[in-house]
C-alpha cells in the first residue's frame, strides 16, 4: 500500500498542489502561477510538491483534482468541483468553521457548512470577474501597482471613494477617471477593495451569515480585502496559514478517505493489532518471532523486504 | 503528464417517443401562419397568456411572439433576428424573446412593407410571420409585455389595432387570500372576465362577424381534457425511476399552449399512454436515475435537448419545474367548457409568476415534496427578470423548509451568449456532491 495522496487545484491563475501521509498530515506543498492551455504551472506545481516530499509519482496512491480544469488532468482518479474541496479544505484547516469565504482568480464563493462539515449551501459570483482575484489584478496593472503590494497602499486609505461598477473593464475607466479628478491611489484603492467586500456581502447574503467565517483562496493574503470584509460582515474571519492551498488540502483529504476505505483491509490500527495479538497469544497459535511487526504491507519504495517483514509474511503465511 | 480534456462518460436523455408528433404539430402550425395572409385570414399578434382559442373560435391566425422567437432558438435561427433587433436600437438586455420577436416584425416591414423590392431568403425565417391587423395585449406579471407590444405597435407604424387586457398581480395580502380562493381571488377572476368578454366585442368589430361561442366552447371542452391528460402524465413522474422528465414537458409547452386545438388532445393520450407503459416497465427517463431535481426557471430554448442530455449524464432526473408544473391551463377543473370565459380568466391569472411570494414558494415546496426531489437547480435567466426575481427566496425556502441544497446558474431564454456551461457544470456538480455526501453520513 502507497503511503501518500495528493490533492490538485487546477485554477485558472494559479495552479495548487497538496501531498498528504495516510495520516491525514502535509507532507509538502506548492503554489504555481498557471498557463491554462498549456497546463504547465500545474505540472510545476505537482512536480515541485513531489520534489519537496521527495516523493515520485508513482509513490502517490490516489490523486485527486479540483478547480476549473479539474477534467484535464491524466493523473487524476477522480475529480470533485472547488465547493466541495474548498469547504472540505477550509473545514480541516479550521475545524468550528461555520462559513467560507473563498475569492479565487476566477471567481468568488460563499459556502455554509454543517456541523459535519458538509456543504448545505452555497453561492457564486454568477458573471464576469466581478469580485475576484482578476478584477484586482486589472486594477492594479490600471494603477501601475504591484498585485501583491495594492493591499497595503490600500490600507493607508483616508477619504471614502465609490467604485459602483463590478465589471472589471469598467471599473477600471472609473478608476482612471478618479486618479484624473486628483484623488491619491490609496484612497481609490480602499474604494476598490471596498467594493469587493460589497459583492462578498451579497453572495453571503445568499447564503446566510454565520460565523465562525474563514476566508481562504489568494484574495485572504490581501490585508485590505480582508480589512474591508470584516468591516462589512461586521465579524472577524478566521485567516488560515496557507489559505491559496484549501482547494488542494480539501481534494486530498476526500482522495485519502477514499484511499483508505479501499485499503480499509490493509490499513490496522494499533489496538486492532494488539488484539489480534493478544488472540495469538491466548491461543498459542503464534510461533516465535512474529511478535512486534505493525503491518504485513511492504514499503514500495523499498528493494528488499526487511528480514523481520519477509520472516513475518513467510511465518503468517506458513502458518494460514 | 499529459493535460487533455477528458469528456463525460456518454449517456444520453431517454426522451418521450411521443413528442416527436409535437414537432410535426409544431411545423405545420407555423407553416399555416405563414400562409395566412395568402389565404385571407386576419393576423393577431399577443404576447403572454394563452388567448388563442378565442382567436382560432374566430377563424384568425394567432401569432404567439414567445412561442415564435423560442421556435427561432430551438432551430438556432434566433441570431439574425436579435442583430436586426439591436441594430434598430432595443437593448441587449430587454427580454430576448421581445428583441427576437421585435428583430422580425423589423424584418417584415423591410421586405414585405416599405423596403418593397428587397429579395427575401425563403430559409431565413426571421422576416416570415405575417404582419399583424392587431394587437391583443394580455399579459399578467410581466411589465415589459405591454411595452413589447407598444415597441411592436410603433414598428408598425402604430396602425395596427391594439386591444388592452390587464390582468392584476394577485398580491395574497387579504386575510383569506390563498391558491385560488378569498375575496381578491374573486374580484380579480371577475375583472379579467369582464375585459376578455370585451376583447371578444372588439374580435367581432376586426371580423365583422357575430363571435361564434359554441367553437369556442368547443375548443376550450378539448383544451380542458388535453390538460387533464398532460397532468395526469406529469403526475406519473412520481414513480421511481421517473418516466419523463422536465425537458419532456418543456417540448410539449408548445401543444398545449399556443398550437391548433384539434390534434393536441390526441397529442396527449399518446404521451399518457407512452409513460404508463414506460411506468409499468420501469423504464426511467434518464438511463441511471440516481438524483431527482426541481428546476425552477424559464427555458434556455437553444439548449433544450442538450441540457437534457447534460442531466442523464448526470444521472439526474429532473422530475418537475415551476415552468412546466405551474402553468399552461394548469386547473382545468376552473373551465366550464359550456361557459368557460371566467376559468380561462382564471387560468391566465395564476400564471406562475403572478403569485405573491408566499403563495408561489408554497406551490413549488408542495411540488417538490411531491415529486421527492433531492435538490433544486436554478436557471436565472438573464433578461427574464420577471422569473428570476423571487428566486433567491426559493432557494432559501427549499434550504430551510425542506433540507434540499440548490444550485443557480445564469442562461437566457433565447440569447445563448449569457449562458456559461462551465459555470452550469461547477454547480450542478457541486450540488450533487453536497447530496451524494449527505447520503454518505446518512448511511
Amino acid at each position: 500500500m502507497k503511503q501518500h495522496v495528493m490533492g490538485v487545484d487546477f485554477g485558472s491563475t494559479t495552479a495548487k498542489t497538496v501531498i498528504l501521509n495516510l495520516a491525514g498530515n502535509i507532507v509538502a506543498h506548492s503554489v504555481a502561477h498557471m498557463g491554462a492551455v498549456s497546463g504547465n504551472g500545474v505540472k510545476h506545481s505537482m512536480k515541485e510538491a513531489l520534489d519537496l516530499a521527495g516523493l515520485a509519482q508513482s509513490d502517490i496512491g490516489r490523486t485527486v483534482s479540483t478547480g476549473y480544469g479539474r477534467r484535464m488532468l491524466d493523473e487524476a482518479d477522480r475529480n470533485y468541483t472547488e465547493i466541495t474541496c474548498h469547504a472540505r479544505g477550509a473545514v480541516a484547516m479550521v475545524p468550528d468553521a461555520r462559513l467560507v469565504i473563498d475569492i479565487g482568480g476566477q471567481d468568488s464563493k460563499v459556502i455554509s457548512v454543517d456541523s459535519n462539515g458538509l456543504v448545505a449551501q452555497f453561492a457564486m459570483n454568477d458573471r464576469c470577474a466581478a469580485g475576484t482575484g482578476k478584477f484586482l489584478e486589472v486594477l492594479a496593472r490600471a494603477m501601475e501597482i504591484e498585485l501583491e503590494e495594492m493591499g497595503a497602499v490600500a490600507l493607508q486609505a483616508a477619504q471614502k471613494l465609490k467604485i459602483s461598477s463590478m465589471c472589471a473593464t469598467f471599473a477600471e475607466t472609473e478608476v482612471i477617471s478618479l486618479l484624473a479628478e486628483g484623488h491619491s491611489k490609496p484612497d481609490v484603492l480602499g474604494a476598490v477593495h471596498k467594493a469587493i467586500a460589497t459583492r462578498t456581502l451579497g453572495l453571503v447574503g445568499r447564503v446566510g451569515k454565520k460565523g465562525p467565517v474563514v476566508m481562504t483562496g489568494g484574495v485572504a493574503r490581501n490585508p485590505a480585502a480582508v480589512h474591508y470584509i470584516q468591516e462589512e460582515l461586521q465579524m472577524p474571519l478566521v485567516l488560515p496559514q496557507s489559505p491559496q492551498i484549501a482547494g488542494a488540502l480539501g481534494a486530498a483529504l476526500i482522495g485519502l478517505d477514499d484511499y483508505r476505505a479501499e485499503n480499509r483491509h490493509l490499513l490496522i490500527s494499533d489496538q486492532e493489532d494488539m488484539a489480534h495479538e493478544e488472540q495469538m497469544a491466548a491461543d498459542k497459535a503464534c510461533i516465535p518471532g512474529c511478535r512486534g511487526v505493525p503491518e504485513f504491507a511492504v514499503d514500495p519504495r523499498e528493494k528488499q523486504p526487511v528480514a523481520g517483514k519477509a520472516k513475518a509474511h513467510a511465518s503468517t503465511e506458513s502458518h494460514a | 503528464m499529459n493535460i487533455a480534456f477528458r469528456p463525460f462518460e456518454e449517456k444520453k436523455a431517454n426522451k418521450l417517443d411521443s413528442t416527436r408528433i409535437a414537432g410535426k404539430l409544431v411545423n405545420d402550425y407555423w407553416e399555416m401562419v405563414w400562409r395566412a395572409k395568402d389565404e385571407g385570414k386576419l393576423v393577431c399578434w399577443y404576447e403572454g397568456s394563452a388567448i388563442n382559442p378565442f382567436l382560432e373560435a374566430a377563424d384568425i391566425c394567432w401569432v404567439h411572439g414567445e412561442a415564435y422567437s423560442a421556435m427561432l432558438a430551438a432551430r438556432h435561427q434566433e441570431g439574425t433576428a436579435q442583430r436586426v433587433a439591436e441594430e434598430r436600437g432595443y437593448l441587449r438586455e430587454l427580454c430576448s424573446y421581445a428583441r427576437t420577436h421585435l428583430g422580425c416584425a423589423v424584418s417584415n416591414q423591410r421586405l414585405r412593407g416599405d423596403n418593397a423590392g428587397a429579395a427575401p431568403d425563403e430559409d431565413d425565417l426571421t422576416w416570415k410571420l405575417p404582419a399583424p391587423d392587431m394587437i391583443i395585449s394580455a399579459y399578467a406579471y410581466c411589465s415589459t409585455g405591454q411595452q413589447w407590444d407598444e415597441m411592436t405597435s410603433r414598428v408598425f407604424g402604430k396602425k395596427v389595432p391594439i386591444f388592452n387586457v390587464s390582468i392584476p398581480w394577485i398580491w395574497g395580502a387579504k386575510p383569506d387570500a390563498g391558491y385560488l380562493r378569498g375575496e381578491e381571488w374573486e374580484e380579480t377572476s371577475d375583472y379579467v372576465a369582464r375585459q376578455l368578454r370585451d376583447m371578444v366585442k372588439f374580435i367581432e368589430e376586426r371580423t365583422g362577424k357575430p363571435y361564434p361561442w359554441d367553437r369556442l366552447y368547443a375548443l376550450m371542452a378539448d383544451i380542458r381534457r388535453a390538460s387533464e391528460l398532460r397532468l395526469e402524465a406529469m403526475e406519473l413522474c412520481t414513480a421511481q425511476p421517473a418516466p419523463a422528465s422536465f425537458f419532456d414537458w418543456v417540448v410539449s409547452i408548445a401543444p398545449i399552449n399556443n398550437l391548433p386545438v384539434p390534434g393536441v388532445k390526441q397529442y396527449f393520450e399518446t404521451v399518457l399512454e407512452e409513460v404508463k407503459q414506460r411506468v409499468r416497465d420501469g423504464e426511467g427517463t434518464v438511463p441511471d436515475e440516481k438524483y431527482r431535481l426541481f428546476f425552477d426557471g424559464i427555458m434556455n430554448w437553444n439548449k433544450v435537448g442538450w441540457l437534457a442530455n447534460k442531466f442523464a449524464r448526470w444521472d439526474a432526473a429532473v422530475v418537475a419545474g415551476r415552468y412546466t408544473h405551474m402553468a399552461f391551463w394548469q386547473e382545468p377543473g376552473l373551465i366550464d367548457p359550456n361557459d368557460p370565459v371566467r376559468g380561462m380568466a382564471q387560468n391566465y391569472l395564476i400564471c406562475p409568476n403572478n403569485h405573491a411570494a408566499p403563495i408561489l414558494i408554497e406551490l413549488i415546496m408542495g411540488l417538490c415534496r411531491k415529486f421527492k426531489v433531492d435538490g433544486m437547480v436554478i436557471h436565472a435567466s438573464r433578461t427574464c427578470r420577471a422569473f428570476t426575481n423571487p428566486q433567491f427566496m426559493i432557494a432559501e425556502a427549499a434550504h430551510k423548509r425542506l433540507g434540499i441544497p440548490t444550485s443557480m446558474f445564469e442562461g437566457d431564454v433565447t440569447d445563448e451568449s449569457f449562458y456559461k456551461d462551465e459555470l452550469l457544470n461547477s454547480r450542478v456538480e457541486a450540488m450533487l456532491e453536497a447530496i451524494e455526501a449527505r447520503r454518505m453520513v446518512a448511511a
